[in-house]
């Protein structure tokens, strides 16, 4: 038995070697992050999402958004994400300390969406894309996240959230396509979605 | 010292069961082996139609036959249903099976009562069907590889935690005499994977780690699961049945030892290469570069073995069905694994990854590399249990070259389009929008690659269900695979002198 003792003894730390490295150090060590204070202005940052947000990311994380779309900044001399404008500095792991859960991703078959908010601010933006992905191109890999809206009569005043829709896709009149509250949830987290407060870690990419 | 250890073990090991052991060994397993390989090819089965159907989905998203507009059936659910069918449905159901098989043979020491192992297939599906139904009902943990709920990853545990120590003890136990370089990865394989999926499930779900973090533990995890549970399966298989098929002991075991350890020492590292760039610190992600790139030593060590071990014996391949796909595999494990560690080098990686190079690089591991291994195992095992024989062998013909031609395929349009995709997406000057259009060719060829595989796929799960059904008992020397069996079983009182 003195061989498979060894055999046990060798498979068990050279794999806890591991873990220990890329499970039990970040565990511990990101638990410790704390806010930076601006020395001029004294804000905080980053600071936190609002709780709409929060839920908003259980409906990303349900429809599979991150299997299509990352949410990192990679350093200029990494890719040239930053010349692309999906932001202007790397992102650092202070950048996710409030994140409930982080979806990096690691295809970009859609655009980068860390700074999404901070690009696009009308929600209507949001909404004509999810509802209609084909309005950007024909093309487009997408799918129309149709599940997301109601179509429903108009009672008295148009909603102030329908959806504005052109020709084929409209409604038909008298009826208006509004989100649901799980559309509106991920809208509000892709609205939140602004990492464009200074860090001292990760200064702006100076060309 | 070792290597004439090894042969002399081969014969004598083998010897002792053929001449009693044998039957009672492998009468005693064959029903959990067989639910476990049923359940496998059921689970790849659905895998190949939901696989089919998620790659429709990113060429036409408008077409009905991709069902748009029904929430369960979109991409971000076909996709990762697809991806948890293959790897925890099909690919760890075979691994269970052949490792089951496998150290019950190698160690000699029959199976008491099946009970446990059949309660761990049982489980096993059950926590498959609710996760993969959870999946598509929205209810993801919306982690890569780790998409099933808590509550499911807890069944799953159940039954992995059952096989697991079942597989410790089997080997703790087993006859005396020198250790199989097989049992070695098994022993891994069975240890590490318990380790890595509750650790994985507990600090990304019930304990959730802090920001930053969770990306690190999850793609830990699945670097981890791809190098330290899938590879040594596979590898485990290869490194019994090459010798074992061919009729001659493993050219060196003292290089099949260092691959493991190689292996030990690097695998657990290599998951940070799917994130270079990401918010973590530098030391993490050049240590899984490193690693990556370290690989290569393990993966040579094999492939000079094999190699090898082959020389003089590659006619094997025409006749020998399951040989053909166990080499195959491996010949593809080195590919493979030459382009892991090319595209983790960073300069390469800024144009690689997020893009088709990566998907590729992965089918290829799943597909090509660890599935042809198994579909190998599947093929020399099953008649074995079942004392028959596979009825239409065009049927394995068609399997194998349809994977072939098909992931071929795959390869060429993925590796083009994932490079064009690469540098566009480097080039700010070529908006996103641009980026998709220029995909749309490559789309439409992977389509009909995807096509090749499921049908291959559905031929394998054809060609099961007729071994399971029908009962042709197996006749010396007709089926090729049982006739080179037969050669090599002849050949043992040469390799006893060797």
């Amino acid at each position: 038995m003195k061989k498979i003792t060894g055999l046990l003894f060798g498979v068990f730390f050279l794999f806890g070697a591991s873990w220990l490295g890329l499970v039990a150090y970040p565990y511990l060590t990101f638990a410790s992050l704390r806010q930076s204070k601006d020395d001029a202005t004294g804000a905080l940052a980053p600071m936190g999402n609002p709780g709409t947000a929060t839920q908003g990311a259980r409906v990303y994380a349900a429809n599979g958004c991150f299997y299509c779309h990352s949410q990192y900044i990679r350093e200029k001399d990494e890719g040239n994400d930053i010349d692309r404008k999906w932001g202007t500095r790397r992102t650092v792991a202070r950048d996710y300390m409030f994140d409930q859960q982080v979806f990096l991703g690691t295809s970009r078959l859609g655009a980068d969406l860390t700074n999404v908010g901070v690009r696009q601010t009308d929600p209507q933006w949001f909404y004509r894309i999810l509802y209609n992905p084909h309005t950007m191109s024909h093309e487009v890999s997408m799918p129309a996240y149709r599940w997301l809206f109601e179509t429903r009569e108009i009672q008295g005043q148009p909603s102030a959230d329908a959806v504005k829709l052109e020709g084929a896709i409209a409604p038909p009149s008298g009826y208006e396509v509004v989100p649901t509250a799980e559309g509106k949830a991920l809208v509000e987290y892709l609205l939140s979605q602004k990492k464009n407060y200074a860090l001292p870690e990760a200064p702006e990419a100076t060309e | 010292m070792k290597e004439t250890a090894i042969s002399e073990l081969d014969s004598r090991a083998e010897q002792a069961l053929h001449q009693g052991d044998l039957p009672i060994v492998d009468r005693s397993i064959r029903i959990p082996v067989l639910i476990f390989f049923g359940s496998g090819v059921f689970w790849l089965v659905v895998a190949s139609v939901l696989y089919l159907l998620s790659s429709s989905q990113i060429h036409t998203p408008t077409a009905w036959w991709t069902f748009p507009g029904v929430a369960s059936l979109s991409f971000g659910r076909v996709y990762p249903a697809f991806l948890n069918c293959y790897v925890y449905g099909w690919a760890t159901c075979a691994a269970i099976g052949t490792g089951i098989w496998l150290l019950a043979r190698l160690t000699g020491v029959p199976l008491r009562s099946p009970l446990f192992l059949i309660l761990a297939a049982v489980l096993w599906n059950i926590g498959m069907m609710t996760g993969v139904l959870s999946i598509l009902a929205g209810a993801t943990t919306g982690r890569e590889l780790l998409e099933f709920p808590p509550e499911t990853a807890f069944i799953l545990f159940l039954g992995l935690i059952t096989v697991s120590l079942w597989a410790i003890t089997t080997i703790w136990n087993r006859k005396p005499g020198p250790t199989y370089i097989s049992q070695w990865y098994l022993l891994g394989a069975f240890l590490w994977f318990a380790w890595m999926y509750p650790t994985a499930n507990i600090a990304l779900g019930i304990a959730p780690a802090p920001g930053a973090a969770q990306p690190a533990i999850n793609w830990w995890y699945v670097g981890s699961l791809v190098d330290l549970w899938l590879t040594p399966i596979a590898l485990a298989v290869a490194y019994y049945l090459i010798p074992k098929i061919v009729g001659r002991p493993i050219h060196s075991y003292s290089l099949a030892l260092m691959g493991f350890w190689g292996l030990a020492l690097f695998g657990g590292w290599t998951g940070m290469t799917h994130i270079i760039g990401g918010p973590l610190p530098a030391w993490m992600v050049t240590a899984s570069i490193v690693a990556k790139v370290l690989m290569l030593i393990p993966v040579l060590a094999a492939a000079v073995n094999f190699h090898l071990t082959m020389k003089g014996n590659f006619g094997g391949l025409r006749d020998n069905l399951a040989l053909r796909f166990v080499v195959t595999g491996a010949v593809i494990y080195t590919v493979y694994s030459f382009v892991g560690s090319i595209i983790s080098v960073r300069s390469i990686a800024q144009f690689t990854q997020f893009t088709f190079v990566t998907v590729i690089h992965s089918q290829l591991g799943l597909f090509g590399f660890y599935s042809m291994i198994l579909f190998g195992a599947l093929y020399y095992i099953v008649p074995r249990l079942l004392n028959r024989q596979w009825l239409f062998e065009k049927l394995i013909e068609m399997h194998f070259w349809l994977l072939v031609v098909g992931l071929g395929l795959l390869l060429v349009d993925f590796t083009i389009g994932g490079l064009i995709q690469g540098f566009a997406l480097e080039d700010p000057q070529i908006p996103m929008i641009a980026v998709n259009d220029l995909l749309e060719p490559f789309l439409a060829i992977q389509n009909f690659g995807a096509f090749l595989l499921v049908v291959a796929n559905l031929a394998f799960g054809i060609a099961f269900a007729l071994i399971l059904l029908i009962s042709v008992p197996a006749r010396k020397r007709q089926v090729a695979i049982q006739r080179s069996n037969e050669a090599s079983e002849s050949t043992e009182a040469e390799v006893s002198v060797a």
